[in-house]
């Protein structure tokens, strides 16, 4: 049955579903997640967990308020540390999901941007409108100082406008290629025009702005900064690009235009409210659709942190996590350009699929490869007690295999785990009490996390 | 006799271990030279350094005559003393001084004007059509490269299965090496040495994926797993048989041009590598900016080419950078410039015939939006790269490049056993000694401006006989000397950065 272009709510709410929009929305999940959201109705566990407005996380720290660049790189870091801890703790919320998809869409470099403390004011307004309006959104984007500063907003004035922002605001924020003309980019600029950015914060000098008469997008007026946004959400094809790239989010690489048109419909109808469009995707039985399990590649970020809340550690080493972020080409703040991040099959290649392997090895180790410890150690016996089949070697496979694996175990992958497991032992012979247990467990879960099938969410 | 044979011969493939990759008491390192003839391609490289977010070409290549240009840019203009002459109306930014001397020794051929028709000025979208060798309106979603080693390389030839077919140093992969056919035809990573500790360990999984779209993206995962382990013993055993002879600059860039000559010259038989730097987009500031992108490149593309020449193995490689676009031609507010069309490029190796190629942008006859307008379309530089230096056969070009672009005259193993000039041939006159006149020939290899006087003993200039821009060909032109007096004379052929002279007997 095609279930493209259906979105009727699904009619069982079971475990399949369950680990499915788990995995889809937040940074890996546990046992205790799934029976968590099976202990709710469908309804909601998406409307009052998933996107339910979340309390304010405490600052970073003092220095966000310091418009200074001291300590930049440190600073960086530890930004960084404390996304990856939202992340890792935010409960059932789609926040942070959506938090990283708005990085990765208004894109912005810290290498250019120079204060780090001007990407935690972006970010920060990231997660204010994380599920929130987009149109909304993309004003306050137009005038934040990270984004002023990355695409030469401050440059760009009266008389010698600076076409930066409003070329990618057109072509990769918010209409994509064929729906404006060069000249609509020359118009917008002049319409951007004014802005500068004092240390963390944007103001506007009137001296700088063009007050002129524009043309933009058959539009004619004396336009400014916002009408130049709310000029690009009259055209039919904003929402239109908005749910390809959520599409390609939450689905898969597979566009199918048909549903993604019937999402832009549902995005218009709610004046670019998120929330709406999400809910309906979430529960539909387009997104529940066998076909679409497992068919996404992880993102390096998902792996890192996934990894963590997967075997419910609670301290990670944050600082080994983002050397291999760096190495697996996911540093946040640092997207390689202003298209962000590409994602899908980009993520994996022939140095950052090995890289990825040598993480969850380290992980389950315990040791980082140069063979220095990480900052935790995860018991691999208690953690295999947390399942009640942890003295059933078939079947804790596969309790096992459904917390870090979406794509189903063919025969031969089970029984390849089940060997390495057992490790020459009889599969009665399994026990956790065994004094080997321990090594066979890390024998397991290197060859699990090393499965090609980790790799897909 | 291809390599494996070789070793078969010498027993080195029999046993376990290889002999510990020794000939008796040998080291294989010693060896290493004669390997290198013993090639199963054509053993011609090519390295495609690409220089990420648009390179100014303006500022890049010169036209240091031209007023529109100084017009243009007021403040970012390179002025003509500044500039490096390459000819009469051309110079080099003067970030570039590391390329003067292979440019003097005829190893540097720029070309002028490289596009396409109705240009896209948005950086991925001008990349993909780069890179994909696409027409401005026409969505591909592969890469030129791959689709030459997935569907024409083995017709022409033998391909050596044991090698990667490309290899791009750094951790991204390009879809340059994507074919829709066959997926990745290449492998990249940072350096041989990293990647064979990341393999370490690995083993291949043979199960085969369902045809789901889930499927796909697990039988693509175990592709590129299947492929780094393949590979990673043989990559590093290359590299460690060879070292870097030249100082490489300690950049990025620097490293990757290191690594790629290390697996040349240890015999890798890998024909095409991609090579990157990024940041020229420069939207603001671009002055200082740009002069350091460009003497980073210069000087690690010198390193190379110093390499290759200390190495013995600058005949096999040929170097080509490109960028997405070249930018607006009036700077804007900022000290900088936005995205433009059309820029020159470089073309750099010892079997190339140096010069340049086309004239300046003319700043007079722009398009609508006041971008340059293209000569050379970017497909006929892949041409040429790959029926001059990779020997595809002319009839299989729109096999890769969808359809036939003409190639220019740039690459040929004669270019490297010339010396010195390679962009013309000034011939001995005829008759000589001569009375009352006599003819001098000379042959332009690309388009130029040139020079001919002729000289008395004394230095002093009897006659110009030529001076003006002129196009490839045979030239023919008559010294009449009826008015001068008997002895000596030279005739000096010049174009600005060549120079070549004869010496003539009038016999009264």
């Amino acid at each position: 049955m095609k279930s493209g272009n259906n979105f009727n709510k699904i009619s069982v709410w079971d475990e399949d579903a369950a680990r499915h929009i788990l995995a889809r929305t937040l940074f890996g999940y546990t046992k205790q997640d799934i029976e968590f959201a099976l202990s709710h109705t469908l309804d909601n566990f998406v409307d009052n967990y998933m996107l339910a407005d979340q309390p304010e996380p405490s600052q970073p720290g003092y220095w966000v308020n310091d418009p200074t660049n001291e300590n930049n790189t440190e600073r960086t870091r530890e930004l960084m540390y404390w996304w990856y801890n939202l992340m890792l703790t935010q409960g059932y919320s789609l926040r942070e999901r959506m938090v990283l998809f708005w990085h990765n869409h208004y894109v912005s470099e810290v290498s250019k941007v120079r204060l780090a403390q001007r990407m935690y004011w972006q970010n920060k307004l990231f997660r204010d409108y994380a599920m929130g309006n987009i149109i909304d959104l993309t004003k306050a984007v137009t005038i934040d100082p990270a984004m002023l500063i990355y695409l030469d907003g401050t440059r760009n004035r009266k008389g010698t406008p600076n076409e930066n922002y409003a070329r990618e605001l057109l072509e990769l924020f918010t209409l994509g290629i064929g729906n404006y003309t060069e000249q609509d980019i020359q118009e917008g600029a002049r319409a951007l025009t004014g802005w500068r950015v004092d240390g963390i914060t944007p103001y506007f000098t009137d001296s700088r702005f063009d007050e002129g008469t524009k043309t933009f997008l058959g539009q004619t007026g004396e336009f400014n900064h916002n009408d130049v946004v709310d000029i690009i959400f009259t055209q039919p094809a904003a929402a239109t690009y908005f749910c390809r790239e959520l599409y390609r989010e939450f689905m898969h690489v597979a566009i199918d235009e048909p549903s993604i048109e019937t999402m832009a419909q549902i995005l218009r109808e709610n004046n670019y409210e998120l929330k709406p469009v999400l809910s309906t995707l979430l529960k539909s039985v387009m997104f529940h659709t066998d076909e679409v399990r497992g068919a996404k590649i992880k993102n390096p970020i998902e792996l890192l942190i996934g990894s963590m809340r997967q075997f419910n550690v609670e301290s990670p080493d944050y600082v080994y996590m983002r050397k291999v972020a760096a190495q697996i080409k996911q540093e946040l703040f640092a997207p390689p350009n202003v298209s962000g991040w590409d994602g899908d099959k980009v993520w994996i290649n022939t140095t950052t699929l090995p890289a990825r392997n040598v993480f969850t090895d380290a992980v389950v180790n315990g040791k980082k490869p140069n063979g220095s410890n990480l900052t935790f150690q995860i018991d691999l016996v208690e953690y295999a007690r947390t399942f009640s089949s942890s003295e059933d070697a078939v079947q804790l496979i596969d309790d096992i295999s459904k917390i870090f694996l979406q794509f189903p175990l063919s025969e031969n992958r089970r029984e390849y785990l089940l060997n390495t497991l057992l490790d020459g032992a009889e599969v009665y012979d399994w026990s956790t009490s065994d004094p080997l247990a321990e090594d066979r467990l890390k024998l397991f879960f290197i060859a699990l996390m090393r499965l090609s099938e980790y790799q897909l969410s | 006799m291809d390599r494996r044979s070789f070793l078969r011969n010498l027993g080195m493939l029999a046993g376990a271990g290889s002999a510990s990759m020794a000939l008796g008491n040998i080291p294989l390192r010693a060896f290493s030279r004669s390997f290198l003839n013993i090639q199963a391609v054509n053993g011609k490289v090519v390295v495609l350094l690409q220089l990420s977010g648009g390179n100014d070409g303006l500022n890049t290549i010169i036209p240091m005559e031209d007023s529109l240009y100084y017009n243009a840019r007021p403040s970012l203009g390179i002025k003509k003393e500044d500039a490096i002459q390459l000819n009469y109306l051309t110079g080099m930014h003067p970030s570039l001084q590391p390329l003067k001397g292979l440019y003097d020794d005829g190893m540097v051929a720029v070309v002028q004007n490289v596009g396409y028709e109705s240009p896209n000025r948005s950086h991925f979208r001008s990349t993909d059509i780069w890179l994909s060798a696409s027409d401005s309106n026409v969505v591909i979603d592969d890469g030129w490269v791959g689709r030459y080693l997935a569907k024409v390389l083995p017709d022409h030839n033998p391909i050596n299965p044991e090698h990667p077919l490309a290899i791009q140093i750094g951790s991204t992969q390009s879809s340059l090496l994507e074919c829709t056919c066959q997926g990745t035809m290449g492998i990249s990573f940072e350096s041989p040495n990293q990647f064979y500790q990341l393999i370490n360990g690995s083993t291949a999984d043979n199960d085969p994926p369902p045809n789901t779209i889930a499927g796909n993206q697990l039988k693509y995962i175990k592709e590129v797993a299947a492929l780094s382990i393949r590979y990673a013993e043989i990559i590093k055993e290359k590299a460690d048989l060879v070292e870097n002879i030249a100082t490489y600059p300690n950049t990025r860039l620097g490293r990757q041009l290191a690594i790629v000559a290390e697996l040349i010259a240890g015999g890798l038989e890998t024909p095409v590598y991609l090579t990157s730097n990024g940041g020229f987009d420069t939207h603001a500031n671009q002055a200082g900016n740009h002069a350091n992108l460009l003497s980073g490149v210069a000087q690690a593309i010198e390193a190379f080419q110093t390499d290759l020449r200390l190495l013995g193995i600058a005949d096999k490689v040929v170097l080509m950078t490109f960028s997405e676009f070249g930018r607006r031609v009036i700077q804007n507010g900022s000290g900088g410039t936005d995205h433009g069309t059309a820029a020159p490029l470089f073309v750099i190796g010892r079997n190339v015939y140096g010069g340049v190629y086309g004239t300046n942008p003319d700043l007079s006859d722009l398009d609508n939006n006041g971008d340059l307008k293209y000569k050379y379309d970017f497909r006929q530089l892949y041409a040429t790269l790959l029926t001059q230096q990779l020997g595809m056969p002319l009839n299989r070009m729109s096999d890769v490049l969808q359809k036939d672009f003409e190639t220019l005259p740039l690459i040929s193993e004669n270019a490297g056993t010339l010396n010195g000039p390679t962009a013309f041939q000034l011939e001995q006159n005829y008759p000589n000694p001569f009375n009352p006149s006599t003819t001098i020939s000379y042959f332009l290899r690309i388009p130029q401006a040139v020079k001919l006087e002729v000289f008395s003993t004394a230095g002093d200039i009897v006659t110009t006989l030529v001076n003006e821009y002129q196009d490839v060909g045979n030239y023919n032109v008559q010294f009449d000397g009826s008015k001068y007096s008997s002895g000596v004379y030279f005739a000096r052929l010049d174009s600005g950065a060549y120079r070549k002279t004869i010496k003539m007997i009038l016999v009264k």
